[in-house]
């Protein structure tokens, strides 16, 4: 450590009781809004719940044999929207059928298995759009062995748009406690700027600059805004972890804990640690300002 | 040389004085008694380039305060301590605190030399070991004595102090008078600002300058006071 006195060190000093609270209630505040910034990034709001809900289902003509089935799942899951394709062959369609209908047996002694075989292809979460749809049972469609293709055509558009209305609440309230985030920053380094007028008025006698003071504040505001954001994201990325591996569950609606690792998430939280930084110096500035005009 | 032409107050929609000339030379110790309420405060703020004059103007070496380059006027200002006559009475400060701020205006000390100059300067205005003392718990003679010790850590080249011979009491007038002098000596200037000069100063120092509502004495480099 430096042994030469900064104004991040004289404030240190002079109030470390108010600055010790104010670091752990941003602290803890960032653990939330890490937490909640990582479900949001790997789930897309409620892109995952839906896309792990939705599925095309092909319906395959009777004739068609296995070997040929299975590589047309293949294909289909080869098509840049699709996230997987799984062939289920008439036996095992029977047999998820008389799970959801008990007590039809009798169906099969009369005609033999009714039940054609089908390949179920759920999408992407961050494909799950009409037009990708679209383009996944269009090539379907196309294919001969295909008799019917299921994707709910009528109904999904609807339900794509609630799924994007449900994603920007989601990002709202976000949004929300940011907001209230820098608003109750600011309403601090305020507090904190009144209750150190007297050495900043010492300072200003002596020569320093206000400007200067407000400055080296926000710098310093600033550096442990961005640490405290990062430490609060990876602290909440570790509970999003350890969530996820307990309860696997989630995973269907946030996503897999690998995800976390993905360099797009670790760039979106340092991204938002940054963010962190620049509303910490934004609200020093602000609340510098403030209590100036205050004491004026 | 610090030199005050034509300087004017208006306050209180009145005019506290106007047209007074002051020449405060280098490496001396200046006095200037006044009455109460006769802008003793507001006139040393207007020497430390801390508050426009209504009328004349400041030069300090040649470079006027007010109407010349504004980071010439901080430089100054940096350069000046100041012991006010309202000693700060923040219930948060402690001694160590004054010192540590003044170190901080003065851009940086280092903490080791900090606290050693400090323990030497607190000793030599009769507070030894006061580094932890709260502020608001001392009395106004150790108060202006801590204040005083905590702007001499920087070494100012120029010190104004309001109010500080009164404040410090008549036990410390001989500490003091061998203070000021001793900075004089080492090529400082010392402005004191007083409602009245003790009547020993008054005497070594001779014949005051009547200015306006004050009069200035200049202390006496060597010897004794009266």
């Amino acid at each position: 450590m430096s042994e030469r006195p900064s104004l991040w060190w004289i404030e240190w000093r002079l109030s470390r009781g108010s600055l010790v609270r104010e670091s752990i209630g941003r602290f803890l505040f960032f653990c939330l809004l890490g937490f909640a910034l990582l479900s949001l990034l790997l789930s897309g709001g409620v892109d995952r719940f839906l896309a792990d809900r939705y599925a095309i289902t092909a319906v395959l003509r009777a004739e068609v044999p296995s070997a040929e089935a299975e590589g047309l799942a293949r294909k289909v899951a080869a098509l840049p929207p699709v996230r997987s394709a799984a062939y289920r062959d008439p036996e095992a369609a029977w047999k998820e059928f008389l799970r959801a209908y008990p007590g039809l047996d009798p169906l099969r002694g009369a005609v033999g298995n009714p039940m054609p075989g089908y390949i179920e292809i759920r999408i992407r979460p961050d494909r799950l759009t009409g037009a990708d749809v679209d383009l996944v049972a269009s090539a379907l469609r196309s294919v001969s062995h295909v008799e019917l293709v299921l994707s709910g055509e009528e109904w999904l558009p609807r339900l794509l748009r609630a799924g994007r209305l449900a994603s920007w609440a989601c990002w709202g309230i976000f949004g929300a406690f940011l907001a209230g985030f820098f608003v109750v920053a600011r309403l601090q380094e305020r507090a904190r700027a009144v209750a150190l007028a007297g050495d900043f008025a010492f300072l200003a006698e002596r020569g320093v600059p206000a400007g200067r003071l407000a400055l080296l504040r926000a710098a310093s505001s600033a550096v442990s805004g961005f640490l405290l954001a990062a430490a609060g994201t990876a602290a909440g990325g570790g509970a999003l972890f350890l969530s996820l591996r307990t309860f696997p569950l989630l995973e269907g609606v946030i996503g897999p804990p690998s995800d976390l690792l993905l360099p797009r998430t670790v760039a979106a939280a340092a991204l938002f640690s940054l963010g962190a930084a620049l509303l910490s110096a934004a609200a020093s500035l602000l609340g510098w300002r403030t209590a100036r005009s205050v004491r004026k | 040389m610090i030199e005050g032409f034509r300087l004017g107050v208006f306050s209180r929609g009145t005019t506290l004085w106007d047209g007074l000339d002051f020449a405060f030379g280098d490496a001396a110790a200046w006095f200037i008694a006044g009455p109460p309420s006769s802008g003793k405060t507001l006139l040393l703020a207007i020497l430390r380039g801390e508050r426009r004059p209504d009328a004349g103007d400041v030069v300090v070496s040649g470079e006027s305060l007010y109407r010349g380059n504004a980071s010439l006027a901080r430089a100054w200002r940096a350069s000046c301590g100041h012991v006010p006559e309202q000693a700060a009475a923040d219930a948060r400060l402690t001694v160590g605190d004054l010192f540590r701020r003044s170190a901080l205006a003065g851009g940086g000390v280092r903490e080791s030399e900090r606290k050693s100059r400090a323990a030497r300067l607190l000793e030599m205005v009769g507070l030894r070991g006061a580094s932890e003392w709260r502020v608001a718990e001392l009395s106004i003679s150790e108060r202006v004595r801590a204040c005083l010790a905590a702007e001499l850590l920087r070494g100012p080249k120029v010190l104004f102090c309001d109010g500080v011979v009164a404040g410090a009491g008549v036990p410390c007038r001989e500490m003091l008078w061998g203070l000021f002098r001793a900075l004089a000596r080492e090529g400082n200037t010392v402005v004191l600002a007083e409602r009245t000069i003790p009547e020993r100063w008054a005497l070594a120092a001779g014949d005051a300058e009547p200015v306006g509502p004050f009069r200035v004495y200049r202390l006496p480099a060597k010897g004794g006071p009266g």
